[in-house]
């Protein structure tokens, strides 16, 4: 399988940001977005998903931090590794 | 200051003008012609106040102090403080340069002493040997004689590599703008030789800078290499594509032309930030080596 090239490389990345927006407006309601969802999904590769997934978490979490209202969660087993 | 000074003129003025005219002294208004106020040095005779009245007209500025000097009765009076007054200004801006210059000699020297340290962290000492894009073999002795700044990475990468490469790119573009300087080779080394072959490479590469050139080779040597740059990478598991990210240090590094790591730029630098540093180094570099 060979590397995204540079237009599905931006293809991908603005369907990113178009879920991205879409969380945001909808204060991370993924029900509303999931139309946006499955063509980010479609846009990119699976590995990328994922990775993006959890970069928006760990962007949030440095929000939360950053405004004093992190709340850690209730098991460890259930907070994302970070690359 | 300036107001200060102003005063310090008009009251030298108005007691020159106070000895050419007795009138004035005496407070008599007799042979005195009618001007309307706010013209002219002489004040109404009932003014008794020592200092102007705020309805005087504007000085002439500081900056014609020959027209001052030349102009009316008492001229004596105000050479030697306008002498005065250049003289400390002469001094100031002497102290200011001595100041200025001082400063720019510790800068250099701070630079200076940071870039030992950088070689004394022997970073790149080691040879490589891999393969360009073009399936050539390359090897450090290659790129001796040549300014160069290198990017670890892989093709498979979702953001950082080509967000960096951009920056890398748009750095070497930024540098080429200036026809003194000596171009700067970029070079795009890969972490994950398992699937960036040399094809790969020629892909990946062609959306950069046109000179971008990318190197691979086998596992051993692509590990000896990232090793030698203490470069650090990781693999992650494979999903059922068999895809996977590699994690890796995210750096770019500057190489000057004796093979040496010079310098190092992480993701925070702009292109404009990485292009003058490399300027500066290329400038002082052939200030010491010389």
């Amino acid at each position: 399988m060979s590397a995204p090239s540079m237009e599905e490389r931006q293809a991908c990345w603005g369907a990113r940001d178009q879920y991205w927006k879409c969380l945001d407006k909808h204060a991370e309601d993924t029900a509303e977005c999931r139309q946006i969802r499955l063509t980010f999904e479609a846009r990119c590769p699976q590995q990328w998903v994922k990775y993006f997934d959890k970069r928006r978490d760990y962007l949030k979490y440095k929000e939360q931090l950053q405004e004093g209202q992190y709340q850690p969660p209730k098991k460890t087993e259930e907070t994302a590794t970070h690359t | 200051m300036l107001p200060t000074l102003r005063l310090l003129l008009l009251r030298l003025r108005l007691r020159g003008a106070a000895r050419a005219c007795p009138a004035l002294r005496q407070g008599s208004t007799a042979s005195a012609p009618q001007r309307p106020p706010g013209v002219g040095p002489r004040r109404p005779a009932s003014h008794t106040c020592p200092w102007p009245s705020p309805r005087l007209p504007a000085l002439e500025p500081l900056t014609s102090p020959a027209r001052a000097l030349s102009g009316e009765a008492g001229a004596k009076d105000k050479t030697p403080v306008m002498m005065r007054l250049l003289v400390v200004l002469m001094l100031g801006v002497s102290g200011l340069v001595v100041l200025l210059s001082l400063y720019q000699e510790k800068e250099l020297k701070r630079w200076q002493q940071r870039v030992e340290q950088l070689r004394h962290m022997v970073v790149g000492q080691g040879d490589f040997q891999l393969v360009d894009h073009t399936g050539q073999p390359r090897c450090k002795a290659d790129f001796t004689g040549q300014w160069v700044l290198l990017y670890f990475g892989f093709t498979h990468c979702p953001d950082i590599c080509p967000e960096e490469l951009e920056k890398l790119s748009g750095a070497v573009h930024l540098l080429e703008k200036d026809p003194s300087l000596p171009p700067v080779q970029p070079v795009f080394v890969t972490v994950d030789p398992k699937r960036d072959d040399p094809a790969a490479m020629a892909r990946y590469v062609r959306d950069f800078h046109p000179r971008l050139l990318g190197l691979t080779g086998s596992p051993e040597h692509v590990q000896e290499a990232a090793k030698t740059y203490r470069v650090y990478a990781s693999a992650g598991a494979p999903d059922e594509d068999g895809d996977y990210i590699v994690d890796h240090t995210v750096l770019i590094y500057l190489l000057a032309p004796d093979g040496l790591f010079l310098d190092f730029y992480t993701r925070g630098k702009s292109e404009a930030q990485i292009a003058h540093s490399v300027r500066r180094h290329m400038l002082t570099y052939r200030c010491i080596n010389q």
